[in-house]
C-alpha cells in the first residue's frame, strides 16, 4: 500500500513537473548614456510594426508594460493604445518615427510635443519581435463513433520569442540603450483518449524577463 | 432490459445527431461587422466646410467571399468605414456635414465636396500568408469637387493592416483588428497626404490668394472709409 502511494506522488510530481514545457531565456543588454527617471517622469512602450513578414503583438506589449509596473511602483508607464490613440495618427505602422533624430520633426509641431509634455513622458520604449513556431513534429489522430469519441498520438513543437527593445531619451532626443530578449521553449501534446497540452510559456517568460531587465536598466532617483 | 432493435434505433440517432452536428460545424461561414474605436487625428485644421457624399454601396459595403478554395466570409466594412471618415473629415474642416449629393443640408454654403468609394477589398487569413497573419488591403478612389459640383481631384488612396493569429482569439476577432488597423491606416494617409494633392493644395493656395486679396479688399475699404470719414 505504501508502495503504491509513493508511486502515485513520484508520476504526479514527475507529471507536475512536465505540465508546463521547458523554456530558456537569454536576455542582453548595450547602455549608452545614464537612464535616470526622477519622480512624476513616465515611460511608454510601444510596439514597433514595420516588419513585412511578422507583427509585434498587443498583448505582449501590454504584457510588458503591466510586468514593468509591477518590478517597481515608481514606475508609471503609459499603456500603449493610450498614447497611440491620442497621438493619432503619428504613431501608426507607417507613420511612427524610425530614428530617434526623427522624434526632433514630429515635435516640431506643437500639438504633438504638448500631449507628450502633458503625459510627462521621459522614456520611449520601441519593442520589435515576435514568437513564432519554428518546429512541429508527430500527429495525433482523432475518432468519432456513436458510443463517443478518442484521440490517441503525441505531438510536439518548438517556440521561440525574439524580441528587442530600443530606449529614447525624450527629453535629449538620444538613443539610451538597448535590451534584448530572447526564449525557446518546447511543448507536448499527448494524446490518450483526451489530449493533454503542456504548453511552454515562452512568450510570457520573454515579457517577464524583458520587463525585469528594462526595470534595472532605469536608475530612480 | 432493451431489446437488440431498440439499442439499434439508439445508435442510428446518435449516429445522426453526430453526422448533422459535424455538417453544421464544417459548413458554417463566418460573419464580422467591423467595429473599432477609431480616434479623432491630431492635425492642423483647414479653415473650409466640406460635404461629405457616402453613397449606398459605400455605406452598405459588404464583401462576400466567392472563392471555391476559401473559407466563406461575410465581412461588413461600411458602418466602420463611414465611422472612420465621419471622425478624421470633422477633425481635417473647420465644419463637415454629410450630403445625399451635391447640395448642402443645412442652407449654408458648402466649400468642398467630397467622395469616397471603395474600389478594391483583399484579405489574407494565416494559412495564406508567411507569417501567421490576418492581412487586410483597402483600396480606395477619393474624388473631392468644389462648392458647384465641379471635379477638382481624384486620387488613389491604399491602406494595409495586419495581425496576428493569437491563441485564444477567434478569426473573426483577429481580421477585425487587421480591418480596424487597415482602417486607420486610411485615416492617417488621408489626413496627413489630403493637402499634398496635387490638385488640392493648388486650390488651396488659390483660395489663400483670394482670401488673402479680399481681406485687402476689406482693410482698404476700411481705411478709405477712415480716409474718408464714413
Amino acid at each position: 500500500m505504501e508502495n503504491k502511494t509513493m508511486l502515485f506522488n513520484a508520476v504526479l510530481i514527475v507529471m507536475l513537473c512536465f505540465l508546463f514545457g521547458c523554456t530558456s531565456v537569454t536576455v542582453d543588454q548595450v547602455k549608452h548614456h545614464q537612464s535616470e527617471l526622477h519622480l512624476g517622469d513616465s515611460i511608454v512602450v510601444i510596439g514597433r510594426r514595420t516588419g513585412s513578414d511578422y507583427e509585434t503583438e498587443a498583448d505582449l506589449i501590454s504584457c510588458i508594460g503591466s510586468a514593468l509596473s509591477q518590478t517597481n511602483e515608481a514606475l508609471n508607464v503609459i499603456p500603449e493604445n493610450d498614447f497611440v490613440d491620442k497621438l493619432y495618427p503619428w504613431f501608426e505602422a507607417r507613420t511612427a518615427p524610425i530614428h530617434v533624430r526623427d522624434l526632433n520633426r514630429l515635435l516640431s509641431y506643437d500639438k504633438i510635443s504638448q500631449i507628450i509634455d502633458d503625459y510627462q513622458v521621459q522614456y520611449i520604449v520601441w519593442v520589435d519581435g515576435n514568437t513564432e513556431r519554428t518546429r512541429s513534429s508527430g500527429s495525433i489522430s482523432c475518432g468519432l463513433s456513436p458510443t463517443g469519441g478518442a484521440c490517441f498520438g503525441f505531438g510536439t513543437w518548438d517556440t521561440k520569442s525574439e524580441y528587442e527593445a530600443t530606449i529614447w531619451d525624450y527629453k535629449s532626443r538620444q538613443l539610451v540603450g538597448k535590451v534584448s530578449s530572447v526564449a525557446d521553449g518546447t511543448s507536448y501534446m499527448p494524446a490518450i483518449v483526451i489530449p493533454i497540452p503542456i504548453i511552454a510559456p515562452v512568450q510570457r517568460h520573454a515579457c517577464k524577463t524583458m520587463a525585469n531587465q528594462l526595470s534595472e536598466f532605469f536608475t530612480i532617483n | 432490459m432493451r431489446s437488440h432493435s431498440e439499442r439499434l434505433v439508439m445508435k442510428i440517432k446518435l449516429f445522426l445527431v453526430t453526422f448533422l452536428l459535424s455538417l453544421l460545424l464544417t459548413s458554417c461561414k463566418s460573419t464580422v461587422d467591423i467595429s473599432g474605436h477609431f480616434p479623432s487625428p491630431v492635425i492642423d485644421q483647414l479653415p473650409y466646410s466640406i460635404g461629405v457624399i457616402f453613397n449606398k454601396e459605400f455605406s452598405d459595403y459588404r464583401y462576400i467571399e466567392k472563392g471555391e478554395k476559401r473559407k466563406k466570409w461575410e465581412i461588413s466594412v461600411g458602418d466602420a468605414q463611414v465611422e472612420m471618415l465621419n471622425v478624421v473629415l470633422k477633425a481635417m474642416f473647420l465644419k463637415m456635414e454629410v450630403t445625399p449629393d451635391f447640395q448642402n443640408t443645412s442652407g449654408n454654403t458648402l466649400d468642398l465636396f467630397f467622395q469616397p468609394n471603395l474600389e478594391n477589398f483583399q484579405y489574407n487569413v494565416p494559412y495564406e500568408t508567411k507569417g501567421n497573419m490576418f492581412e487586410v488591403w483597402l483600396k480606395y478612389n477619393m474624388k473631392v469637387y468644389d462648392s458647384q459640383g465641379q471635379i477638382i481631384a481624384d486620387w488613389v488612396l491604399t491602406a494595409y493592416g495586419k495581425t496576428p493569429s493569437e491563441f485564444f482569439q477567434t478569426q473573426e476577432e483577429a481580421l477585425n483588428d487587421a480591418m480596424v488597423i487597415a482602417l486607420r491606416d486610411l485615416g492617417a494617409g488621408l489626413s496627413l497626404k489630403f493637402t499634398q494633392v496635387p490638385e488640392i493644395n493648388k486650390w488651396l493656395k488659390m483660395q489663400e490668394k483670394s482670401n488673402k486679396s479680399s481681406t485687402e479688399l476689406v482693410q482698404n475699404n476700411f481705411v478709405n472709409r477712415m480716409v474718408l470719414g464714413i
